[in-house]
């Protein structure tokens, strides 16, 4: 941060070398970039590391002396750099925001196709097929030799099991059906747990596969979506 | 008197509190704000690169459209018309009215070639047969991409043509007969303009564009 000299015109003489100079340096630094990318026999990461680190080398060559700060008072520097660190803590917050993810590592839709059988132990809401129908267990129970109407309702529709393994934390999951003649949508607000796995049941219209559902998976600023 | 205070009253620079002209911090102001503002631009494409990396099920690969020969062409432009303008502002303060004019010359069209340049890739880009980016859209499918990288690079454009006007006026002034090094401070801001414009390029360049080819 030294004054000007005493000659400004000596001053501004010497600085067209260094301008010069700068400037070949910066194109130098621009071609090497260039060519590391064509080349490409680094890692992606080594990469990345050099046009970052090369960026903030022709960055701060610029401000400094093409934009005079290396002559000027220091307020300028402050006054720029206050924006800088406010622009590059936005960036690095919304990067940290964005990082955890989840991953839908598993999505099926299958239609149940489990017939009725004997001596089986069943839960509330468990789904047979018995005949061409299918009938929803009224209550927990074992089943007997044969088929009791009285523990089973009949129900209209195709049942499907849902199934979805999430890794990675996620607050919210949402599952729709992608044909609307065979509606379904699920919405579910799990605790943010690093790893989810869940069955679910569906009755539908007609019969479907994973296909035609979608699963949206959402943990924080971020979205995951399964087609 | 202090060295700033000598050099100010040389060029006609009211002398203020802080030394510096208040013109000078003003701008200085201004850029740090813009550099929140192309922070937040840069951060919303590299988020949503990141967050929606995926077009009909495969990965983005926005190679297919880029032309990496041309833009690095025009980083050179750009690079090339900052040497200009830090030329143009040594001139005005040396006295020298016939470099400065020639300086701001080169600026003006080095930054007018890059412009070309974008306007061009641009163009190529939205119509590129299979490959059409569009703002909303990528081969026909939806997409972010072209949000964030149309309105990051356009803004960036923008301020481009904002610097060329501003230099076109200060090329016709210098033919008034009324420029002195008086309006050395004036040329030397609009130079701190058109470096902070160069160094957003220097971060858009390999942040957008190279660290495609690298991933």
């Amino acid at each position: 941060m030294s004054g000007h000299s005493e000659d400004p015109v000596a001053e501004e003489s010497k600085r067209f070398f260094t301008f010069f100079n700068l400037s070949m340096f910066l194109v130098a630094i621009t071609g090497v970039e260039i060519v590391i990318i064509y080349v490409k026999t680094f890692e992606s990461a080594s990469i990345i590391g050099v046009l970052f680190a090369t960026s903030i080398i022709k960055f701060f060559g610029v401000i400094w002396w093409f934009m005079h700060l290396k002559w000027d008072k220091i307020l300028n520097t402050i006054l720029f750099l206050m924006g800088l660190v406010i622009a590059l803590g936005t960036y690095f917050a919304v990067i940290y925001m964005a990082d955890s993810h989840p991953v839908v590592e598993k999505f099926e839709v299958a239609k149940i196709e489990d017939a009725w059988k004997a001596d089986h132990s069943y839960q509330a809401s468990d789904y047979v097929l018995q005949g061409e129908a299918y009938f929803q267990a009224r209550k927990d129970h074992i089943s007997n030799k044969s088929f009791e109407p009285k523990h089973w309702k009949k129900v209209v529709g195709v049942p499907h099991a849902i199934t979805f393994r999430i890794t990675g934390g996620a607050d919210m999951i949402e599952i729709n059906s992608k044909n609307p003649e065979n509606p379904y949508f699920h919405l579910s607000h799990p605790d943010g747990d690093e790893e989810i796995e869940e069955s679910t049941t569906a009755l539908l219209a007609s019969s479907a596969s994973t296909a035609d559902f979608r699963i949206k998976v959402r943990s924080e600023a971020f979205w995951t979506e399964v087609q | 008197m202090s060295d700033a205070s000598a050099h100010a009253l040389e060029h006609h620079e009211p002398v203020t509190s802080t030394g510096i002209p208040n013109k000078k911090v003003l701008m200085w102001a201004f850029l740090g704000s813009d550099c929140m503002f192309f922070g937040t631009l840069i951060s919303t494409h590299l988020i949503y690169r990141k967050i929606s990396a995926t077009v009909g099920g495969n990965f983005l690969d926005i190679r297919d459209v880029f032309d990496i020969e041309l833009t690095s062409f025009s980083t050179f432009i750009l690079l090339a018309s900052s040497l200009f303008m830090a030329l143009a502002v040594s001139a005005i303060h040396k006295g020298n009215l016939n470099s400065t004019r020639w300086m701001l010359f080169g600026t003006i069209v080095f930054g007018s070639i890059f412009l070309a340049c974008q306007v061009y890739e641009f163009t190529h880009f939205v119509h590129a047969p299979g490959n059409e980016l569009t703002l909303s859209t990528y081969r026909g499918e939806p997409h972010v991409f072209g949000s964030t990288f149309y309105v990051l690079t356009g803004t960036h454009g923008t301020h481009v043509a904002i610097g060329v006007f501003w230099l076109l006026g200060w090329l016709a002034y210098s033919f008034t007969g009324k420029m002195s090094t008086a309006h050395a401070l004036d040329v030397e801001i609009c130079g701190l303009y058109w470096h902070f414009v160069d160094i957003v390029w220097i971060i858009i360049f390999p942040v957008i564009y190279l660290m495609e080819y690298a991933m």
